[in-house]
Order: structure tokens, then sequence, then C-alpha cells
């Protein structure tokens, strides 16, 4: 069989539809992978409960929602308390553990996330809730019957990563993140109040990973165990995007995704994760610093 | 008259070794005073104490009226105590300008303060002003240096500790730090000046602290040292 007939037993129809749900898909692990990687960045902290922050804004968003009755201030509410959950994990938790060994950082994140997920069992039980989307609009897409919502994700996903880009960069707090990431001492010698930039930063990350609960909420199912699967993948896509570097984060979230898209053309979408892996393997073993980074000299 | 700076006795370890045995050393409002001595006998690291990046374990700093060992470097740098260490420490990823805003965006400076400010540091070193949107982590030593100085200038200290400012930097750039510390001190900042560089600190400074094994073992006028090597031989072994 040749190259030609493998291609063609593929239909380009079901090429694009993956395409674009690799995409929406990509957006929104850009979004959680990128909180991790500018915490990462700038604490050299593995955050092992990002997932159940996700999970948590997601609750908040479902909480939210029945009692006002509006996705967008949902959405809103859900980012603005996680990240305040945030500020005080990062100012109980992992504060006190500045300057010891990362092994207890990565316990005393790993410990939150159980803490957390028990919480969201004990607290909202084991049947998954759901998210009413904003609008429930289709349009034709090939065979499909194709939600405006899952594009109006990729887009807002978009715009918050381009916010937060557009506020490391010229922003005056942007410069004091970008400083303390790139030298923290010198950083506090030039009168930047790193202890508090770094819980600023936990609370943002944390904040864009409820953002992407509620906006990923109205496509599963919100349960005590969502998160997993979603830290699993921004892992995945951190290591492959270079620690710490947000524009590889964000390339290597759409990549990965795509990837993941396409191979659910030819095996179940469950076993597609794998490539994922495979992705993650290749990299450790051939450019460890990450595929979108330049290899140092 | 009450110094600007009072180093009491301060100790400090690294680990188990045993750094700073007892520094005491005083700086004046506006005054230039320079802290010799060979290599490790913890010139850096009182420099580091006074920053408030290491913490001496007993002793006593006191700056403008306030004793200060303790308090964060992020707070001593807003009271005016600012430091340009020895390997400079630019931030490389950041632009010159987005280098230099890292002291000057603090609450309570004006906008119009803050160009000012800008502007001045600009007119004394044309190069940075040249490059200003290029990362710092692609100029040259000198001109790192340069920068160094000037960042600390955006915090509108009353003293800057200054970590071997000449080190590895061309003969020209040597005087054109000569000059900058001259600058300073016209503009009543205070500089304490740690130097391997004999010649340049006696002639910038007006008094001289020659440290040994982490205790000041000799203190004199610039002037009496310049009339009088004896001494700079005996603790620099040149």
């Amino acid at each position: 069989m040749g190259l030609d007939a493998f291609f063609a037993a593929i239909p380009f129809d079901q090429l694009l539809i993956q395409t674009v749900n690799g995409i929406v898909t990509g957006m929104i692990l850009a979004l959680v992978a990128s909180g991790l990687t500018l915490i990462f960045g700038i604490m050299d902290v593995v955050n092992f409960a990002h997932g159940e922050l996700f999970m948590l804004g997601a609750y908040v968003g479902v909480l939210t929602l029945a009692a006002t009755g509006n996705f967008w201030v949902a959405l809103v509410c859900a980012s603005l308390l996680i990240a305040l959950l945030g500020a005080v994990i990062h100012l109980t938790t992992l504060r006190p553990l500045i300057g010891r060994d990362p092994l207890t950082t990565i316990l005393a994140t790993f410990g939150l996330s159980l803490v957390l997920q028990n919480y969201a069992l004990w607290q909202f039980g084991p049947v998954a809730r759901k998210i009413q989307e904003p609008f429930t609009g289709q349009f034709a897409f090939f065979y499909l019957q194709y939600p405006w919502y899952r594009l109006v994700i990729a887009g807002l996903a978009a715009a918050i990563i381009a916010a937060l880009w557009l506020f490391l960069k010229f922003g005056t707090y942007g410069i004091w993140i970008r400083a303390t990431t790139q030298d923290r001492v010198m950083a506090e010698a030039m009168g930047i109040p790193v202890p508090w930039v770094l819980t600023a930063v936990f609370a943002i990350g944390a904040g864009m990973a409820a953002a992407s609960g509620v906006l990923f909420g109205p496509l599963v199912g919100v349960n005590h165990a969502m998160g997993l699967d979603w830290v699993l993948r921004a892992f995945i896509v951190v290591v492959v995007g270079g620690m710490g570097n947000l524009g590889g984060s964000i390339l290597a979230a759409i990549f990965i995704s795509l990837l993941e898209a396409y191979a659910s053309l030819f095996v179940p979408p469950s076993q597609a994760v794998i490539v994922s892996f495979v992705v993650l393997i290749l990299t450790l073993l051939f450019r460890p610093t990450g595929l979108f980074v330049p290899t140092p000299k | 008259m009450t110094p600007l700076l009072k180093v009491e006795d301060i100790h400090t370890y690294y680990g188990k070794s045993h750094i700073l045995h007892g520094i005491s050393l005083e700086v004046g409002r506006g005054e230039v005073v320079g802290l010799l001595g060979r290599n490790g006998v913890g010139k850096s690291t009182t420099l580091k104490a006074i920053a408030g990046l290491v913490h001496p374990s007993a002793g006593q700093i006191v700056f403008d009226g306030r004793p200060i060992a303790g308090l964060p470097a992020y707070r001593l740098a807003r009271l005016g105590i600012a430091y340009v260490p020895e390997d400079r420490r630019i931030f490389p990823l950041l632009t010159i300008t987005e280098n230099l805003r890292t002291g000057l965006d603090r609450h309570g400076v004006g906008k119009a303060r803050k160009q000012e400010l800008l502007d001045k540091v600009y007119a004394y070193f044309p190069v940075l002003a040249e490059r200003r949107n290029q990362a710092g982590g692609t100029l040259s030593g000198g001109e790192q240096q340069m920068l160094a100085i000037a960042r600390a200038m955006m915090l509108e200290p009353q003293i800057i500790l200054l970590d071997e400012p000449t080190e590895g930097l061309m003969p020209r750039m040597v005087s054109q730090i000569r000059e900058i510390i001259e600058v300073l001190h016209q503009e009543g900042v205070a500089v304490l000046l740690v130097e391997q560089n004999v010649p340049l600190t006696l002639d910038a400074s007006e008094r001289v602290y020659l440290i040994e094994k982490g205790v000041v073992r000799h203190h004199a006028a610039s002037a009496e040292l310049r009339a009088d090597d004896a001494v700079i031989h005996q603790y620099m072994g040149v």
C-alpha cells in the first residue's frame, strides 16, 4: 500500500473536523498549561494540585451558575474565587517551604491535590454535574452540526492567554514577574517585593486553571476527578514546550492536541492519548529542554 | 553628625563557615568609602549583608537612624540602599528600559519624575540610550556594568554599594566608571566601593577600610595611604 492509498483512506472532511477539534482542546490545554508553566518558571514549583484548581473552578462555576443563571458571571466568579484560594494556598503551604528541597514542595502540592479532590467528593458527591453552555447554536460543518460554543471556548482561551501575555510584556507587575523569574535575588535587591510576586503568580495560575474548568465544563461532566486527566496532559505539554516557557507551552498544547485528534481517526480516542506519551518520551530522550526552546549552548 | 550607615560588629555564616568575624564600619552622607582586601576576605559578603541579601547572625546595621538587620532586601532597596553586584546580574531577557523600570516603577514616583530619571541616566550613558529596546543579555561586559549602575540609580538611593565595578573591564571603561563614581558623589549619593583596583579606590574615596579574614584591620584616610603604601602592601600583597 502506497502513501497515496494511506491518505485516501482518511476522508478530507474528517481530517478538517479533527483539526478544529484539536485546536479547540489545544487552546483549553494551553490555558491550563500556561498557569502551570508560569508557576514553574518563577518558583521552580511543580504544582501537582493544578488539576484540582481546575476542578474546583468548574464546581464554583456550577454553583454560581445555579445561583445567578449567568454563565459569564460564573466564569468570572470562579476565576476570582480560585485565584484567592491559590493565594491562600501559596501563603500557607508553599511560602513556608521556600529554600527547602524541591521534593518537599512536590509532596506538599501532591498532598494538597488529594485533600482538594476528596473535599470535592465529600461536598459534591460522585455524580457528575453539568454546566449548561451559554448558548446552544450550531452550524453545519460537513456531516456534523458543530456547536458554536466550542469555537467560542477556543477564542476565549486565546483571549485570556493574549491578555496574560500583554500583561507580562507591558505591565509594571508583568516586568516584576519577569524580573523575578530571571533572577529572584537581584529582583529583590531592586525593591521588587518578591514574596508577594510569587503569591500573585500562584493566584494568577490558579485563576487561569479555574477559568479553563468553567469553559470546559459544558463539554464534559464536572466531577471530583476531572482534574487528573487534564493536569497529566498539561504536565506533558509543559515538559514538551520547555519548562517555564510560556510560548513553548502554548505551541506544545496545540501540537499535542492536534496529534491526539488525528490519532483518534485510527484508534479509539481513549487510546489516542498514547501519542502524547510518545511525544513526551521522545522529547525527554532527544530534546530534554523542550521542543520549542533553542538548545542552550 | 550621625553617619548614614553604621555597621557594628556583624557576623555571618555560610553554612558552617564563619565568613564575617565582626565587621564594623561607617559611611557618612554623600561620602565615598573604599573597602579593600584580598579575594575571599568577606568584602562582598559585607555588601550583601548591608543590602539584606545575607542576614547577619549577630551585630547591628543602622541606616539613616534605624536598625535594618533582618529586614527583607526589597524593603531596604526602597529605603535607599542600592546594590550593584560583582557579576552585575542584569536581567538578561528584559530590555534595557525594562531593566531600568525594575527600579523605577515604585509607588509614589510620578510619571514626570520617572521620565526625568530615565532621561538623566540616558544622558550619562548614551550607549544605553541607543540600545534601550535591546535585551540586557546582549550587552558587552562594560555596558552591562553601566546598566547595573544606571539601574541602581533608578532607586534614587542614598547609598550605592558597588562590588568590584571595574573587574574585567578595559582601561577606557575603568576611567568611565571612575567618572560615574564622581558624578554620584557630586549628586550627594554615598558610595561604598569594594575593589581590587587600589589606585582607583584611593583616588575615588575619602576613607578606606582594609579587611582581612572577615575583620577590619586598618582604617585610614585615602590621602594618607596614597602617601604611604606600606599598609596597602601588607594587606593586599601588592
